[in-house]
Formats: structure tokens, sequence, C-alpha cells
């Protein structure tokens, strides 16, 4: 088996976690994409005998992270000059995509990124707290704690309709 | 009675708790409603998400992803550049190469050169030939034509691009190697490769031919061995 016969196997669970991790299915191809990219560039970077499945999680899950404190800076930096110009159209965007999510993903994207990440491992991925734990670089008790706190979130937010 | 917390709840929901825990947790849940509903809530938002993402996963992986990976995988036996298939004119390089490959056939007057014309048809001879016929992708150190891909054309048979004094794409045709294309060769005189143009032609005529994707090391020795058949 190559490497990349290896990650093709792995791609229908590598998408799902993207999506669940993402605002919407495009937002999670892309991600899934650098997320590939990354993976066949530092290939040499994977011991082989360990986890593929885990170890992209990983890179997948950094990339993730790194994009969303780029699009946080990027807001705080800009906010103030465009709030003048083109509110409208991203307004409507928003709403537009707003309308297209479900309750599921709607509830998701409101939880902070660290406990949306530890929700997808575990609920949507099926990793054991170790595996996720692991996945993270956190410990098994600040990965419980997540999980507790996300899902009571996630009740909440979802209410009857879960 | 019960020292049962939240965390200890999700556990169990997430097939976390060992036998004496889930026990010690079911036992107060029984006796609980106001556990067993929070319970239940935990195991709704478990299959809701579980369910609603399962989709993604179960349907076919889309082409960009397959291309990349099978991209990479080419690259990485031939050791080439990573491209992309498809989007490149075809139409100019066909017309490229029959002005250049006409002037190639009349100067090269069947003689010493790499290509001559049998029956109407541009056709490998000499080094060329020679080298289609026997190197491999895997193993040309030093080599003055160097092949690059080899592939199987759509509606069968094997194809090869090569690159060196002339660059083109040969097919195995009855027990010759009919040229597809050819084009000034890019790794003339100097061992810096740059991309070029005529490298983007080269492309488009493998991306027009080819069946899948170019083949790996070991496929292009099988194939070599069984004389390209």
């Amino acid at each position: 088996m190559s490497f990349e016969r290896d990650l093709l196997a792995l791609l229908p669970r590598l998408r799902r976690f993207a999506a669940s991790l993402s605002r919407d299915r495009a937002d999670g191809d892309d991600l899934c994409q650098a997320a590939l990219e990354r993976g066949l560039k530092s290939r040499d970077q994977w011991q082989p005998g360990t986890r593929l499945d885990s170890w992209m999680y990983r890179i997948m899950r950094n990339l993730w992270i790194d994009e969303a404190r780029a699009r946080q800076r990027a807001a705080r930096t800009f906010a103030p000059e465009e709030a003048g110009e083109g509110v409208g159209y991203a307004g409507d965007r928003d709403v537009e995509a707003h309308m297209m999510l479900s309750d599921v993903d709607r509830a998701m994207q409101a939880l902070p990124d660290e406990q949306r990440e530890a929700i997808a491992l575990v609920l949507v991925e099926g990793l054991s707290y170790k595996e996720a734990a692991a996945v993270l670089d956190i410990p098994m008790g600040t990965l419980t704690s997540r999980l507790v706190r996300g899902r009571g979130a996630l009740i909440e937010l979802m209410g009857e309709a879960a | 009675m019960n020292q049962i917390d939240e965390a200890m709840l999700i556990a169990l929901v997430d097939g976390e708790l060992d036998e004496v825990n889930r026990r010690r947790v079911e036992r107060a849940v029984a006796d609980d409603p106001a556990l067993a509903q929070r319970l239940a809530q935990h195991r709704a938002i478990r299959e809701s998400l579980s369910g609603h993402y399962a989709p993604v996963a179960e349907e076919p992986v889309p082409d960009r992803f397959r291309v990349l990976l099978t991209e990479s995988e080419a690259v990485v036996s031939v050791t080439r550049p990573v491209r992309r298939w498809g989007g490149w004119a075809v139409g100019g390089a066909i017309a490229a190469s029959l002005v250049l490959g006409l002037a190639v056939g009349r100067f090269s007057g069947g003689e010493a050169g790499p290509i001559g014309m049998q029956g109407g048809t541009l056709v490998a001879q000499g080094e060329l030939a020679r080298a289609l016929d026997g190197q491999l992708a895997s193993a040309q150190d030093g080599a003055t034509v160097r092949m690059e891909l080899s592939f199987r054309r759509k509606g069968g048979g094997w194809c090869r691009s090569f690159d060196g004094a002339v660059a083109g794409v040969a097919c195995r045709q009855d027990d010759g190697w009919q040229v597809q294309q050819i084009l000034p060769g890019m790794t003339q005189g100097s061992d810096y490769r740059q991309a070029s143009s005529a490298d983007a032609r080269l492309m488009a005529t493998v991306d027009a031919l080819i069946d899948g994707a170019p083949v790996d090391a070991a496929a292009e020795r099988a194939a070599q061995a069984k004389g390209w058949r």
C-alpha cells in the first residue's frame, strides 16, 4: 500500500472531520485539500507504523486553528476601515449562508474552537478519549472537561431539536 | 445516592466507562428521572451530530482530491514536478507538433535522426527508439534522452513521454513507436530545467491521450519486460 492509497482510503473520514470543523461544506473541502497538500508535502515526517489517521487529523486541525486565528486577526485589524463599505453585501451573504445551515451546523459554529474540535473528534469521528487527546495534544482531563462544556452548550443551543 | 456527574454521563454515552462504573451509572440513572432525562439528551446530541455529518463520509470522494493523490503518486515514482492534468489547450500543441514533425521528417531523411517517416506516420528511430523500448524512467542517470511518463492510452496500448534533444510523446504501434508529438527539447544543453510552454504543450498531449494516471516504477518495469504490449 502506498502512502497515497492509504490517504485515499482515509479521505471520506477526513472530509467529514473537515465538514464538522468548518462553517460550510465548501470551506470544509478547502480545508481538506489544504490538509492533503500539507500531508503529502510532509510525508517524511510521518512515522510508518503509527496511525496515519491521527496524523492527518492533527494536520487538519492545526491548519484550521491557524486559519481561524488569522481570520480573527484580520477581523480586528480591518473591521474599522471596512465598517462603512460592503456591509450590505457581507450582510446578505451571511444571511444567505445562515439560512442554508441546519440547526446542527449553527450549534457547532457557536461553540468555541477548543470545544468544537473535541466534539468533532469524539462524537463525529468516533475517536476514543485517549486518541482524541493525543490528536489535540492535551491531557485527558482537559479533553473531558471540554466535552462536558461543549455538550452542555449544544443541548442549550439545539434544545428540543436534539 | 448519586455521585454521578456530567462527565460520567457522557463517558457512558461515549462508551468510555469500564464495567464497574458503567453499572454504577446505569443504576443511578434508573433511580433518578432527572438524571435519566439528562442522559437521554446526551444520547440524542451524539446521535444527531454523528447522523448529521455521516453522509459526508458516504459520498464518493470528489475528483479534485483523487487527482491530487494520483498525481502525487506518479510524481514520487517517476520523480517529476507536480502538475495539474487538464486545462491546457490541445489544439495548439497538435498544430505545433505537426509543423515541427514534418520538418524533422524532411530533414532527418530517414537517417540517423531520432524521428523518421514510415508509411506516412512519424516514428521513433535510432537512439530514441532504443530509449523508448528499454529505458526506465526510474533508472536513467546520464541518458541523453530522458523518459518522463509512461501511461496507458485511451483505447489501449502504451505511450511514453520523453525529453532530450527533442521532446515529445510516442505510443507503441506494432513493432515501433509512433510519435504523437515532437517539440524542441527542453533539457537541451543545460542541466537546469525550467517549466516552459513546450512543457505545457506536452502535458496537454499526455492529458488528451492518457487513460487514468501514469504508472509507477514497478508497473513501468513490468510493461517494459513485456515489450510494451
